[in-house]
């Protein structure tokens, strides 16, 4: 297997992992506002707002990967 | 004209100076920058010094004692930056060391041209009237639209090494195709750059006016300039809608406004309000305006990309970039400012008191100060690729309602990309919030805790770091 080869197969293999590993970080973090939000509906803004940071903070690991895929994709021939 | 004056002068002369500086050492040398930093500090110093020895021998209580000494001194002075300027003069290139000689003397002279033109007549004769005012600012674009490349065309026959720097990032274009290896540094501008050439490697985006410009004077210099540009052209483009719609809603304010200066004015009062709500009352008023304005400035360019022949800036890395160092280095200013140097130290060592604490430092100093560079990159990169992937992901499903009718040989597709628009609305909208509440807290760790939200801003710096 050649470097392009491994890097055909192993780019969109990253992403994948990454999104998985995001995804259910983002998951949890929703589960988590939700029930928050269920028990104490009037503190919806403060808990909407550090859910998003968190949210951003756990996505940004996906688009990392994305970021490496496009860096590194111009590499394939 | 007096001593008020002087001081704006130095003032000027000083921002001027240090961005000619950095252009020189660019484009010109490094030499050749240090040498214009180095001439123009020697000029500042040397105006300086006959400032304060003119004050001396003519000002209140000249002819005593101390006046007597600052005269001295000042001479002394005087003859220590001659014997300076000399060592400069054999070290540095002299035309450089010349040219920041002369900025202050360019601003003193600009400065007051301004003045005089701003007092006389004429001036409040056309910035009274819209029109003439407009007429003449389009009078003055279309001369230096005629101009510009005249003085292009000479820089270029005259100067072969200025021409040569500035197209400096041609070849990476082609070499992205034919050699992998030695453009992987300019990959990202590289893939960029090229989008919308079909016959390119890279990612292929939707054609904006500028490509389709660039495709249809393809001979043309300022078309290549342009396709080139075309990110930092969109950008100020953005810049300019958003200035345009603040002046006009600001122009004529109402005590019971109209429904355009009504919007803008609730706009304003949310993100007000919500900033002041991060950073509390007694620090957010300060910070409002700059983070507002990337909010907003943020949210009309990625609005920008679902624009048919408009395209987001922040689909690519350099605008994205340019915004995060912006941040940082404002964070860290605020940090130098609030905290004074021994302070931003403390804070960077993660705030030793005890004994465990401070055998904690080696290990706590590395980390901080990684995780201060950590964050302009996080935030360069999730807003460059969540716009990228939104300005992909359509481009894919219009590609994919193309090829569905292909058969049919009609010259249009399946709208297949419509609900995914909204999908782009709502990350546009997301991501600009996000980049501003990022940048918001990193701003937060950086003021002084309040015993407030002492407690508050320790906990969300666990996520952050």
């Amino acid at each position: 297997m050649n470097f392009q080869a491994a890097l055909a197969l192993g780019l969109p293999l990253g992403i994948g992992i990454a999104a998985i590993g995001s995804g259910i970080g983002l998951g949890l973090i929703g589960q988590g506002a939700m029930q928050a939000i269920g028990r104490q509906p009037e503190a919806t803004a403060k808990i909407q707002l550090a859910m998003i940071i968190i949210a951003a903070l756990a996505e940004a690991l996906t688009i990392y990967a994305f970021v490496t895929m496009f860096l590194l994709s111009g590499k394939i021939q | 004209m007096g001593l008020e004056f002087l001081a704006r002068v130095r003032k000027t002369s000083c921002w001027t100076g240090a961005v000619l500086a950095l252009v020189a050492g660019r484009y010109v040398g490094p030499g050749d920058g240090l040498a214009l930093g180095f001439g123009l500090l020697w000029s500042l110093a040397n105006l300086f010094l006959i400032e304060r020895l003119v004050v001396a021998i003519t000002g209140p209580g000249h002819g005593e004692l101390p006046a007597l000494k600052r005269v001295a001194w000042c001479v002394g002075g005087m003859l220590g930056l001659l014997a300076a300027g000399a060592a400069l003069l054999t070290w540095l290139p002299a035309a450089s060391l010349l040219w920041g000689f002369l900025v202050p003397f360019a601003v003193l002279t600009l400065k007051a041209a301004s003045q005089l033109i701003l007092g006389s007549g004429t001036w409040k004769r056309f910035a009274r009237h819209p029109g003439r005012a407009a007429g003449l600012i389009v009078a003055l674009a279309l001369a230096a639209w005629v101009v510009a490349p005249l003085l292009a065309r000479a820089a270029a026959e005259t100067d072969s090494t200025h021409a040569s720097s500035a197209a400096d990032p041609t070849p990476a274009e082609p070499s992205h195709g034919a050699a992998p290896g030695t453009a992987d540094a300019h990959g990202a501008a590289g893939s960029h750059d090229d989008g919308g050439h079909g016959e390119s490697s890279g990612p292929q985006k939707f054609a904006n006016f500028i490509t389709v410009l660039s495709r249809a004077f393809p001979d043309q210099p300022w078309a290549h300039f342009l396709h080139q540009y075309e990110v930092v052209f969109f950008s100020l483009l953005v810049a300019l809608v958003v200035s345009l719609l603040a002046f006009f809603a600001s122009r004529n304010p109402k005590m019971i406004p109209g429904p355009f200066q009504n919007a803008v004015e609730a706009l304003v009062e949310a993100l007000n309000d919500f900033i002041v709500g991060i950073l509390g009352p007694r620090h957010g008023p300060r910070y409002v305006p700059f983070l507002g304005t990337l909010f907003i400035y943020i949210l009309a360019m990625n609005l920008f990309g679902i624009v048919p022949f408009l395209e987001a800036p922040t689909s690519s890395l350099n605008i994205t970039v340019a915004m995060a160092i912006t941040v940082f280095l404002y964070a860290q200013f605020i940090g130098l400012k609030e905290l004074g140097v021994v302070g931003f130290l403390d804070h960077l060592a993660g705030n030793p008191r005890t004994v465990t604490q401070w055998v904690m430092v080696p290990l706590m100093l590395p980390i901080h100060v990684l995780g201060e560079f950590a964050k302009p990159i996080s935030l360069a990169c999730r807003l460059f690729g969540n716009i990228f992937g939104e300005d992909m992901l359509l481009v894919a499903f219009v590609s994919l309602g193309i090829t569905t009718l292909a058969f049919t040989g009609l010259p249009f597709g399946l709208p297949l990309q419509v609900p995914f628009l909204f999908l782009a609305l709502l990350t546009s909208t997301l991501q600009a919030l996000v980049f501003t509440v990022l940048s918001t807290i990193y701003f937060l760790l950086m003021l002084p805790h309040d015993d407030h939200d002492h407690h508050e801003s320790h906990e969300s710096a666990h996520p952050a770091h």
